[in-house]
């Protein structure tokens, strides 16, 4: 075989796997820098930092797949390389963690992002990138996160994207001012070192790359990782049934006294692509739960549920930005999915985790047999702080995350006790607690039985957990409570799952529904009982496989009332599965329920009910009204508005388009008017 | 333990393909080796290996004095998930401590991720009253009544194995005790183990795991050591038996039988011993070992010492006993090649296994795998492996090969070769990470390949990671058997203090380690073997307060107190995170203690420093092709090999259980132990 060149495995078709794996090498081994040399407790507990290669054109073209956040591949880099594109030297670091500035990119302050360019003779490559979740950042609280913030000001100090190196050389009137402003400056500096070890690290790395293939080579394979990436996604994408697919569910925000938050989707999925289209979603929020996406394309925090549905059907996906490509989006300014600045974010988990059940849920109805029932819907942690009475100061420490079930997949039950979303979440053993803070007893901790929607596929249990306070002044803490309200929805014929709930002192006189928790005090001999969600079922309850129905009753996941009357599953006195009484039961319950076809969502009473009062289209004439206007005029609007649809409903009328449109008339003087 | 002079130390490997032996004469400082096919009972191959020493070499079985085996028993019991119906007696408001884990689940990004499912289902969890608290102190006595109505339930449920696990036994382990005492009494035929008898430290889900593990396995691994002792007594070995431990070290079977959870992780620890054992040899004490084998590439990285984690996995849980720190990577010999949606080439993860294996192994496979392209390359004798024992098809290596080919559009060898680079890449991709998690740079270590496939591929990983050298010891293939052979008896304890430093005393500090270098003089002593030196190696974990990454300090020998620990693990805290708040208040978690005996060490006879003799004449030569070059390799046969030969790449290297292959750009010497060492051509 006569050839004038010799063949190259990294120019032709096994190139891609090799270049993606090296550049999956670089980025791992970042993940590892900066994990091994970083020590706060986001890092270790929450796995709350990432690590990235970006384009010249800001996009991902590798990240971590098992370390860190994930979703470091939605993350919009374009405007924070564009702030500082004009001056970008070999030995630069930059800094920031302002999502104005940003764009996006930042989602919170806490967040602190730092970048390094990455250049080969003299030429900028590629940067490096990477974050980590600091512990504090100043602002009006400890942790800089909470709820009742209401503009970013009270959140910590902003870091427009800067140099924290030029050259090589540490800026560092500009380190001590910022680590002044914060209340953990050592350990900010010990992560802020973490993330340049990362990077160095990838910098290295970057070059012997270009050493052992060419720099043309990886130039042309960055662009070509993130095509393959995009043509797998889009694959995917394409099996899907073309069309639009509407859901749409709500943040909780009661606790700061915010009532229901409609997060709304249409998502159209055309070909390869989609269109995430949120109009319909609630105006931003005078709390922290508004979350910063600027509209941008494929943000990572709007793209969880997808991301990880894409990954489940093509396990071997090229992990970078191609993946988002084909994601777009269309959300309204001035709405909690875009809000305008100055408003507060540091607690939008909430919020982003509400857009994964929506795109879950909307995505489910296209392909039903793709997506799971929703899960849990709560990533809260459970914070409790007692008094050293000899010290006069409090000694704070972490109870729980407190989480529940997963929903049912369409081939299995949920995960009990925790989401397969948060995947990463990891308790905190009984012992520990009990050493660390003698005051407090837990009493339980294990999973909520019968919580799990009944399905063919069961959703996962919530858990229970059940403390005993010892001390005086002992303060609890909680931030992302969600699900009190709406459980988790059933799919496809299942059950819903069931609410969270807290109880105080249970089982004594005292003992009181206190629902979400803010901040709540405790006394000696209170005890604290908090159940976390079940996960929504999937499929007939009537056709789980009496086998299982049999187990997960001998096993206590499953009441004798649920077996028998949700799953018609009968035991004899042996505790054999009586074929018979089965069968009859079975056929007892199918007629009488109100659906031959199932149902493809089971929401619930609460939520039935409420939609029965406030039918979609009513929020929709509401954000019609509302549309175009400022930030804070539509917020207020919005609130006005419904505060007045209320008065009607109890009335006993429900006000169509044209009411609602004349009802936005009446009050808009009250904010100002239209162009105030 | 009195001998008539034994003469020989067997060591042996029960791996899931082979059981390897390896017997070294202690007069001669011979080694004969034996690769015998692994059977079901285990025991079979083991005694079949005897047999041969007896019958082909004129190995009197009573002239074994030293008898060391690791087996995969335990952690296939576990992974198979075939052990005994246990049930777990637990303390009330915890049933589900089994069940919630410590949450977090084994993979991301997987919507279908499989529930983990217990080792015990949850109607034979039993909870019952009765509660210490985190200073031992009793806040709810025990009921007698209530304990032995629970055993008798999960009796008549048909469990004759239980775990007793109580929260804070680790502190004080008074009422596992004295249930474990009113269960014995009442249900005499029971087995109980309780959580703080098998390892007292603190997080009871940990704790309790690693408790039900042993009751797991426990009945099964009693039955195979007592057989194992009973058939090898009949065949006249008269020395004690002992089996390798996760943590590297070995214990009798008599020790085992009990503590089974011992010995889960032990197959890939012994590599890591013999591979340590070759280092010391040769004077290198910077190693990264890799051990290529059909499906993964275990990796460990020998920095001074032998690596412990206390944070290992089995399955889908956690073991916190100490154990070597192997990662596996996966990746193989058995990686297959496949063309995704796209047109793109990748290998992996899926593997032929043994069963089918390679398509080159002519079992039935027909998918092209790793193998197979080394195979087509020229880089596989076509003479078939294990000595010819094993013959290969190349033409079903190409038939396997050349449908990727064809789909890719390129020929027979540019695809082999492309599948190489590929599976290069990803132990690359493995392999840089874990370096990076334990802070080893590269360049500062040797590549020690072992495993049937680590010597034919380390070169080609050599060549994209820059390290100071490449090892291929003597008998790659029986590396693990070594590591059974050199190994001291090893073992650890744990008490869990979790006290600040500012309120634990001088005095306390003391009387725990004192109790707990009792306990590990009296393992020892209990083992009752003849060591050449006893060590004790006193560590504790620490941190800062408010802060959950542990640091181990090592205890230098002598009084201890509470000051000098603080003071060095500010020090050692500083060295990984380039400071130290020293005004910080530390807090101590885990006091440790291994006791190491030294096992006398065997003397591979002394060897002056080989005279170089330049190369060798090769064998035969053989057209290899690889990286876009065809090129004529030299073949050697490694036993022509002599100590102080040198020879250049292109050439392969064939011997008994691997074959060496080292590509254009490296040369190769033969030291005196007859390692190869590569190195980059100048």
């Amino acid at each position: 075989m006569s050839q004038s060149r010799p063949y190259s495995a990294v120019d032709g078709k096994a190139g891609l796997a090799i270049l993606s794996n090296r550049f999956q090498a670089v980025v791992d081994e970042m993940a590892q820098a900066l994990f091994r040399t970083a020590h706060t407790v986001f890092v270790k507990e929450t796995q709350d930092y990432g690590a990235a290669l970006v384009s010249l054109k800001g996009e991902v073209f590798a990240a971590p797949r098992r370390s860190g956040v994930l979703m470091m591949i939605g993350m919009p880099m374009d405007d924070a390389i564009a702030a500082i594109s004009h001056d970008v030297r070999e030995g630069d670091v930059f800094i920031s963690n302002d999502p104005e500035a940003t764009r996006g990119m930042c989602t919170h302050l806490s967040d602190v992002f730092l970048w390094k360019p990455v250049f080969h003779e003299g030429e900028l490559v590629c940067y490096a990138w990477s974050f980590i979740h600091m512990t504090d950042v100043g602002g009006r609280t400890a942790g800089s996160i909470a709820p009742s913030s209401y503009e970013v000001y009270q959140e910590g100090i902003r870091i427009p994207p800067q140099k924290l190196f030029r050259e090589g050389v540490l800026d560092e009137v500009f380190l001590d001012t910022f680590l002044i402003n914060t209340r953990t400056p050592e350990q900010n500096w010990g992560d802020m070192k973490a993330c340049l070890a990362a990077l160095n690290t990838a910098e290295r790395r970057v070059r012997e790359l270009i050493g052992r293939y060419g720099r043309d080579r990886i130039v042309r394979g960055i662009d070509e990782v993130l095509d393959y990436a995009e043509a797998q996604a889009r694959r995917v994408i394409e099996h899907v049934p073309d069309g639009t697919y509407r859901f749409s569910d709500f943040i909780e925000a009661d606790m700061v006294g915010l009532g229901l938050i409609r997060v709304n989707l249409a998502m159209t999925i055309a070909g390869d692509g989609m269109l995430l289209d949120f109009a319909g979603t609630a105006p931003q929020v005078r709390a922290a739960l508004n979350l910063p996406t600027y509209g941008k394309d494929g943000h990572w925090m709007l793209i969880t549920g997808l991301v990880n549905w894409l990954c489940t059907q093509e396990p071997e996906i090229a992990y970078n930005a191609g993946i988002v490509r084909p994601m777009k989006v269309k959300i309204p300014k001035g709405s909690i999915l875009n809000p305008e600045p100055g408003a507060a974010y540091g607690a939008r988990y909430s919020t982003s985790h509400k857009v994964c059940d929506v795109t879950i849920g909307a995505l489910a109805q296209a392909v039903p047999d793709e997506l799971p029932a929703t899960d849990s819907g709560q990533g809260s942690i459970l914070l409790v702080s007692v008094p050293d009475f000899s010290t006069g100061r409090s000694k704070v420490s972490v109870i729980q995350p407190i989480v529940g079930g997963s929903g049912a997949r369409p081939t299995a039950d949920g995960v009990d006790g925790t989401m397969v979303i948060l995947n990463f979440l990891r308790n905190v053993p009984t012992e520990m607690i009990e050493r660390e803070m003698p005051a407090i007893v837990i009493r339980r901790y294990g999973l909520r039985e019968d919580s799990g929607g009944a399905g063919r596929w069961r959703g996962g249990t919530g858990t229970i957990i059940e403390f005993e306070t010892r001390s005086p002044y002992t303060t609890i803490t909680s931030r992302a409570m969600e699900r009190y309200i709406f459980p988790p929805a059933g799919r496809r014929g299942a059950e819903p799952g069931t609410t969270g709930f807290t109880t105080l002192n249970p089982g004594t006189g005292r003992e009181r529904d206190i629902g979400k928790i803010d901040i709540l005090e405790l006394g000696p001999g209170d005890v604290l009982r908090i159940g976390t969600q079940g996960g929504g079922g999937f499929g007939d309850p009537l056709a789980r496989e009496p086998r299982l129905v049999r187990d997960d009753l001998l096993n206590g996941f499953i009441s004798e009332k649920t077996a028998n009357d949700v799953y018609g599953v009968v035991l004899d006195a042996t505790e054999e599965i009586d074929e018979a009484a089965t069968a009859r039961r079975r056929r007892e319950i199918a007629a009488g329920r109100g659906w031959t076809v199932p149902p493809e969502f089971s929401f619930g009473p609460a939520r039935e009910a409420y939609h029965a009062r406030w039918p979609a289209g009513l929020h929709d004439a509401i954000a019609a009204a509302t549309e175009g206007l400022p930030g804070l005029k539509r917020q207020l609007l919005h609130g006005l508005i419904s505060e007045r649809v209320e008065r009607r409903l109890d009335e006993g009328t429900v006000p169509d388009t044209a009411a609602v449109a004349a009802i936005a008339d009446e009050v808009l003087h009250l904010a100002g008017g239209r162009h105030g | 333990m009195v001998q008539s002079s034994p003469r020989y130390r067997l060591g042996i490997d029960v791996g899931g393909t082979f059981t390897d032996m390896l017997l070294l004469d202690e007069t001669t400082g011979d080694l004969k080796s034996a690769k015998i096919p692994s059977t079901r009972p285990p025991e079979d191959a083991i005694l079949a290996g005897i047999e041969r020493f007896r019958d082909h070499d004129g190995v009197d079985p009573s002239a074994i004095g030293y008898f060391s085996h690791g087996t995969t028993l335990a952690v296939n019991t576990l992974l198979e998930r075939n052990g005994a119906e246990v049930g777990l007696i637990t303390t009330r408001g915890f049933r589900d401590i089994l069940e919630l884990r410590r949450l977090r689940l084994p993979k991301a990004n997987d919507l279908l991720v499989p529930r983990p499912v217990p080792l015990v289902p949850r109607r034979h969890v039993a909870e019952v009253g009765g509660r210490l608290d985190a200073e031992g102190h009793e806040t709810a006595p025990l009921d007698c009544e209530e304990i032995v109505a629970a055993a008798r339930d999960l009796a008549a449920a048909g469990i004759s194995t239980i775990a007793v696990a109580f929260l804070h036994a680790y502190r004080d382990d008074r009422h596992e005790r004295q249930a474990k005492a009113w269960i014995a009494e009442a249900l005499p035929d029971l087995y109980v183990c309780t959580s703080a008898e098998t390892w007292p430290q603190q997080r009871e889900y940990e704790r309790t795991l690693i408790s039900v593990i042993n009751a797991y396995i426990g009945g099964r691994m009693l039955n195979y050591f007592a057989t194992l002792a009973r058939r090898a007594a009949e065949l006249g070995i008269a020395a004690r038996l002992f089996s390798t431990k996760s943590n590297g070290g070995i214990m009798s079977v008599e020790a085992a039988a009990s503590r089974p959870v011992d010995t889960l992780l032990s197959g890939p620890a012994s590599g890591v011993i013999g591979a340590a054992f070759i280092g010391r040899q040769i004077g290198d004490d910077h190693i990264v070992t890799l051990d290529m084998g059909g499906t993964s590439v275990d990796m460990a990285v020998i920095d001074g010492e032998v690596p412990y984690s206390n944070e290992n996995t089995v399955g889908d849980f956690p073991v916190v006993l100490p154990a070597v720190d192997v990662s596996a990577i996966g990746a193989g010999g058995g990686s297959i090649a496949w063309i995704d949606q796209e047109g793109i080439l990748k290998v992996g993860p899926e593997s032929a296994g043994a069963v089918p294996g390679p398509a080159s192994y002519g079992r039935g496979g027909t998918r092209a795998t790793v193998t197979d392209a080394y195979v087509v390359l020229g880089i596989c004798p076509p003479s078939g492996l294990l000595g010819g024992e094993m013959p290969i098809y190349p033409d079903k290596a190409a038939a396997a090969v050349g449908a990727i080919a064809d789909r890719l559009g390129v020929s027979l060898r540019e695809a082999a070769d492309a599948i190489l680079q590929v599976a290069t890449a990803n132990i690359y991709a493995g392999l840089v990470p874990q370096l990076a998690r334990r802070g080893a740079e590269a360049a500062d270590f040797s590549l020690l390949a072992y495993g049937a496939a680590g010597p034919t591929h380390i070169f080609m990983l050599a060549r994209e990671i820059d390290v100071r050298r490449v090892i291929v010891p003597p008998a790659p293939g029986l590396l693990c058997a070594l590591g059974c052979l050199v190994a001291d008896l090893r073992a650890d304890f744990v008490r869990s203090l979790w006290e600040s430093a500012s309120t634990l005393a001088d005095e306390r500090l003391r009387e725990l380690y004192a109790a707990l270098e009792a306990e590990a003089l009296a393992w020892l002593e209990n083992e009752k073997v003849e060591v050449s030196d006893v060590r004790v190696l006193r560590s504790v974990d620490v941190c800062y307060e408010g802060q959950s990454f542990e640091v181990n300090v090592l205890l230098a020998d002598g009084p201890l107190d509470v000051a000098t620990v603080v003071e060095s693990f500010h020090a050692q805290y500083a060295r990984i995170y380039g400071y130290a708040d020293r005004k910080a208040p530390a807090r101590l978690l885990e006091a440790r203690v291994q006791i190491v005996g030294v096992t006398k060490r065997p003397e591979l006879a002394a060897r002056p420093e080989p005279a170089r003799r330049g190369a060798p004449p090769p064998s035969s030569r053989r057209a290899v092709y690889e990286q876009g070059a065809a090129a004529e390799a030299q073949i050697f046969q490694r036993a022509d090999l002599r100590p102080g030969d040198s020879f250049a790449g292109p050439a392969i290297v064939e011997q008994y259980d691997t074959t060496v292959y080292v590509p254009a750009g490296f040369t190769v010497s033969v030291d005196a132990w007859s390692n190869l060492i590569g190195e980059r051509a100048s």
